[in-house]
């Protein structure tokens, strides 16, 4: 099987930490479920990933060097 | 911001089914007869028209409200169905709640451990922001499948669904030829006459035994004395393996099902997403029938005098008359039969009055025949009240005539007709200052071009500006009056033309009025309209009130929109005969003499020659790149490669070298015009490429140009060469189809051997057209027009030139040869089976030589495909488009930065995961903007005092060009 994970185009995935989850959080204004969501089984997401994690994602970017996103890991 | 013209300011929507109390207390009156009318014209108390529910006609006034028409909305009444029917709005819950509920005790049939589940399942959906529909439906798919309830244990039949609004249950019940069958059974004969199978009889006191009956009661049954219940009925069907039900439908008449609904616990109704506060399910049952108010069916008095009624109301007196037979016929004890018709007539009439497009049911129909027009049909649809009367208005204000060119109008403006110009109007809030040119505009009457239609006095009195009463009008007006004044030079208007694709597709321009019937635009915003001359048609609208006009003005501007957000670079620029122009001025930097290079530049700001570049005879002579070098800004640095092919050089604002041409100053990303866009500003970019436009047509009109059909002829010898190749490139066929046939030939990787050859004639005959255009190519001298417009990028392509000149080339059906038409062979002409380039499409002739029949047949083939592929394709990307819009209409980017939906989920945590708008930033990777660098550098150069320039930073105020018109407001006048 090919890991996605280790594909160059695929973005760097991984687990948010709640504190650092609430902060997020509050910059925003949102609670969790506003947050994009994320298939459980989607391939590109980290092992330790489950279910109501919120994921970070950080792609490069030509403008800004990095963009960030979360999502919400759902069923 | 509700205003005095805002009917009701709307706090709140909230969704959910009806109480019918709620219709009661709403009404305004009940509604029991079906007349409208009286004989000598009134209105009828109580009847359809009663004017309680409202005023149509003027000077009228309402009995409700005491309001008159127009003020008064209206109001609804009601009429008391005689017997519940069915919404047909609500059919599919229905049928769902019948399936999922317990028919005794009208429980849901799920165990309280699914129940939680579900519930659970229902606030985490809520959560997320998903639809409720799939656990809804999984909870009634669960519930269905329990065929006992398990809180009252009772039996649950299904339930069929007759579209629209019968439901039946279907019950097994006993057969009424149980003796005779039972009998059977037990000598050991099947009903089935296949069935050959010997069976064992048994006696009377054998099944006796097996089902734990008494003897006597088994010859009871036998007899038909006694009808055996359910339980004994299972056993004996156990016993003697038969089957002696048969089905039996139960109708449920409307009210089974209210009354069925009503038991129903609103704990049971919430596990199935029901918000049980504000919708109960037996408000499904129709008991209370509100009736519309009249306004919103008039009636219509036609010529003769006579009243014509909506259709609204025309389905309103059917139901009431149905209503009161109904009643009648209860009162008077009728037949169940008879009851039961008039039920399903009324049910039809209150189903037709919602919806009268329902599949199965005959549309209710008008007198002469035509489908009447209810509720459902007035919302639906590409006419109804969402797509034809909210989202697709018809405005005022607006125009729509052809549109043709006039290269001398700036980019920014756009010529408007007289009769347009006064005809839509831009409202004047008189005041000290305006009052003298208020009045001449009111002076000048409704017809004569800057005048005036409408007056309004301080009071609100609204005076039409007639002919007649203009003079003496236009004394009357005063500071506090408000004027409707024609469009003049200067105002801003929209200007739109369809399919409205990208925002470039609707901009705001200034006008010029101008005479004739078309709209004028300059030839270089025919790219973002995607415009041409042969008939489009172009709409403008204008602008009601300030804050549109400075939006407008400020941020839909064409100068605004000369970069395009979907590409970065320029949108707006030199086109066609503009590109020629400046490549003709450039490519050979030809000399011009004084009035030559005054005359070239004579519609700039340029109204003085830089020095000559040199002596020509004792005669001053100018070069063409000098020429062109004075539209530049005098700090222009940059190196690029032109269409045709040269490096382009310029040094402080002078081409040192090379062409300009389609990528120097075209429209889609012309390096010049972009940059100057970027770095010296949208009005420096707007005056560029004006100037740019004006320099390129007096430049074409200096040189002339012109195409015929000479100027794609060849040489004798040219002729030959091709005709050379091309017989080459035939053998080198034939060799292939040769090899081919002999079975020899080798077939390239995941092809077949019909592949490889098919590709390998494809490839040789591509090649053999190529190189009759190169050879064509070398016989066109460079200042042949075709070959100026390729290369300068103006229009055409090399690839035209060669069809034209040498060889049309292949014709291709989807991307292959053409192979089709009879069996083995594409025409009559030919065998079967031949291979030949010209038994398949090839076409050797070039279009100046003109085209052999055979060719021209296979041409019109490829042509016609062609054809029907873009037509396909638009269709299809249109679609596309609208469900694009559609679904991302309205994400909206927040002050926070991010992008989100209406319901404030976040759909992006920044704006383009970057913030950043694509037309301000640099459009290749390898040209990175480094803001602060170009920041710094601006402020260096500006203050050499640092205070200075901190004073500066604290106060920004950047120059603004809003109009191009700063004296067109002024009206000619005699004084
Ligand atoms: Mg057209
Ligand atoms: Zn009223
Ligand atoms: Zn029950």
């Amino acid at each position: 099987m090919v890991d996605v994970s280790q594909h160059k185009l695929v973005p760097e995935h991984s687990v948010v930490d709640e504190d650092v989850l609430e902060g997020i959080l509050d910059e925003y204004d949102i609670k969790r479920t506003d947050l994009p969501k994320i298939k459980r089984g989607d391939p590109a997401l980290p092992d330790d990933a489950d279910t109501g994690d919120v994921i970070t994602v950080v792609r490069d970017s030509r403008t800004t060097d990095r963009a960030v996103a979360y999502r919400l890991v759902v069923d | 911001m509700p205003t005095d013209t805002t009917p009701k300011e709307i706090g709140e929507i909230s969704f959910g089914l009806m109480d019918p109390e709620e219709y009661r207390e709403m009404s305004a009156t009940k509604v029991i007869t079906a007349d409208t009318y009286d004989d000598d014209g009134f209105p009828i108390d109580m009847g359809l028209m009663d004017p309680r529910l409202g005023v149509i006609d003027p000077g009228l006034e309402c009995k409700t409200c005491g309001q008159h028409s127009g003020a008064c909305n209206g109001h609804f009444g009601h009429i008391e169905l005689a017997a519940p029917v069915i919404h047909v709005g609500f059919t599919k819950l229905i049928r769902r709640l019948l399936r999922g509920t317990c028919r005794d005790c009208s429980r849901l049939l799920l165990t309280e451990e699914q129940k939680a589940e579900f519930t659970e399942q229902l606030t985490q959906t809520r959560e997320l922001g998903e639809e409720l529909g799939d656990v809804t439906k999984a909870a009634i798919r669960q519930a269905r499948k329990n065929d006992h309830c398990p809180y009252c244990g009772g039996e649950q039949f299904d339930i069929q669904h007759e579209k629209p609004t019968t439901y039946y249950e279907i019950q097994e019940v006993l057969t009424n030829e149980y003796p005779q069958m039972i009998a059977a059974a037990m000598q050991g004969r099947s009903e089935d006459e296949d069935d050959d199978e010997e069976r064992e009889p048994v006696s009377p006191q054998e099944l006796a035994d097996s089902t734990d009956l008494d003897l006597a009661r088994i010859n009871e049954i036998l007899s038909g004395e006694f009808r055996p219940r359910e339980e004994d009925r299972t056993a004996i069907e156990k016993a003697l393996d038969v089957d002696l039900t048969v089905e039996d439908t139960n109708k449920l008449m409307p009210s089974d099902i209210r009354d069925w609904f009503e038991d129903i616990p609103d704990e049971d109704i919430e596990v199935l997403g029901i918000d049980s506060e504000r919708s109960r399910p037996e408000w499904m049952i129709l008991t209370v029938l509100p009736v519309p108010p009249v306004t919103a069916r008039p009636s219509i008095t036609l010529d003769n005098g006579q009243r014509s009624e909506d259709d609204l109301t025309h389905k309103l007196v059917d139901i009431i008359r149905i209503n009161q037979r109904f009643m009648e016929n209860r009162e008077a004890g009728a037949p169940q039969l008879i009851i039961e018709d008039l039920w399903e007539l009324l049910q039809y009439h209150v189903t037709t009055f919602m919806d009268n497009e329902i599949s199965g049911t005959p549309p209710a129909r008008h007198r002469s025949g035509r489908p009447l027009k209810t509720l459902s049909q007035r919302l639906k649809g590409k006419d109804g009240r969402f797509r034809g009367s909210l989202s697709g208005k018809r405005v005022n204000f607006s125009a729509r005539t052809v549109i043709s060119p006039d290269p001398t109008l700036s980019l920014n403006e756009v010529g408007v007709p007289e009769r347009v110009a006064a005809e839509m109007t831009q409202t004047m809030r008189v005041n000290e200052g305006t009052v003298e040119e208020a009045r001449r505009y009111v002076a000048n009457g409704p017809d004569d071009h800057p005048g005036a239609n409408y007056v309004r006095r301080p009071d609100g009195r609204r005076l039409k500006v007639t002919e007649k009463n203009c003079e003496e009008l236009s004394e009357k007006v005063e500071v506090g009056w408000e004027v409707n004044r024609h469009l003049v030079d200067g105002d801003i208007v929209i200007f739109n033309r369809q399919p409205s694709l990208h925002r470039m597709s609707m901009m705001a321009h200034e006008v010029v009025v101008m005479p004739h019937k078309t709209f004028r635009l300059n030839t270089v915003v025919c790219p973002p309209y995607n415009a041409d001359f042969d008939g489009d048609e172009m709409n403008m609208h204008a602008l009601q009130n300030e804050e549109a006009r400075a939006e407008a003005r400020v941020l839909m501007r064409v100068q605004e929109q000369i970069l395009s957000p979907r590409f970065g670079e320029n949108i707006v620029g030199a086109i066609q005969d503009h590109i020629s122009g400046t490549y003709l001025l450039t490519h050979e930097n030809p000399r011009f003499n004084e009035t030559q290079a005054l005359d070239l530049l004579r519609a700039t700001r340029v109204d003085e020659l830089p020095e000559p570049d040199g002596q020509d005879d004792d005669e001053p002579y100018w070069t063409g790149r000098t020429i062109f070098s004075e539209l530049l800004p005098d700090d222009l640095n940059m190196e690029f490669t032109s269409s045709a092919g040269d490096t382009v050089v310029i040094e402080n604002g002078q081409v040192v070298e090379g062409t300009i041409d389609e990528d120097a100053v075209g429209a889609f990303g012309g390096e010049i015009v972009d940059t100057i866009a970027k770095v010296h500003g949208k009005t420096r970019g707007r005056i560029f490429i004006n100037e740019v436009s004006s320099l390129a047509m007096r430049s074409i009109m200096h040189f002339g140009f012109s195409i015929a059909i000479d100027d794609e002829t060849i040489p004798e010898e040219a002729r030959r060469q091709i005709q050379e190749a091309i017989e080459q490139a035939y053998d080198q066929v034939e060799t292939l189809i040769e090899t081919y046939e002999a079975g020899e030939l080798e077939s390239l990787p995941g092809r077949t051997v019909d592949e490889t050859l098919e590709m390998k004639i494809m490839q040789r005959l591509g090649k053999a057209r190529d190189s009759a255009g190169d050879i064509a190519e070398d016989h066109l001298d460079d200042d042949n027009p075709a070959v100026i417009m390729a290369e300068s990028g103006a229009r055409g392509s090399m690839l035209n030139l060669t069809q034209m000149a040498a060889c049309v080339g292949q014709q291709s059906m989807s991307g292959e040869r053409v192979n089709r038409g009879y069996q083995g062979r594409t025409l009559s002409h030919y065998e079967p089976g031949d291979l030949s380039p010209e038994a398949h499409g090839f076409v050797e002739s070039s279009y100046t030589e003109g085209l052999q029949p055979r060719e021209f047949f296979f041409h019109a083939m490829g042509g016609r495909q062609g054809l029907v592929d873009t037509a396909v394709r638009t269709s299809k990307s249109g679609y596309l488009q609208r469900r694009l819009i559609n679904a991302l209409s309205e994400l909206e980017t927040q002050y926070d930065g991010t992008v989100r939906d209406t319901s404030d989920t976040i759909v992006q945590f920044e704006f383009g995961e970057d913030g950043t708008s694509p037309v301000q930033v640099s459009s290749s990777v390898d040209n990175e903007i480094d803001v602060d660098a170009i920041a710094d550098r601006v402020m260096d150069a500006e203050f050499d005092d640092e205070d200075e320039k901190r004073a500066f930073l604290g106060e920004r105020r950047r120059a603004t060009n809003l109009s191009e018109h700063t004296d067109a407001r002024r009206v000619s006048s005699d004084d």
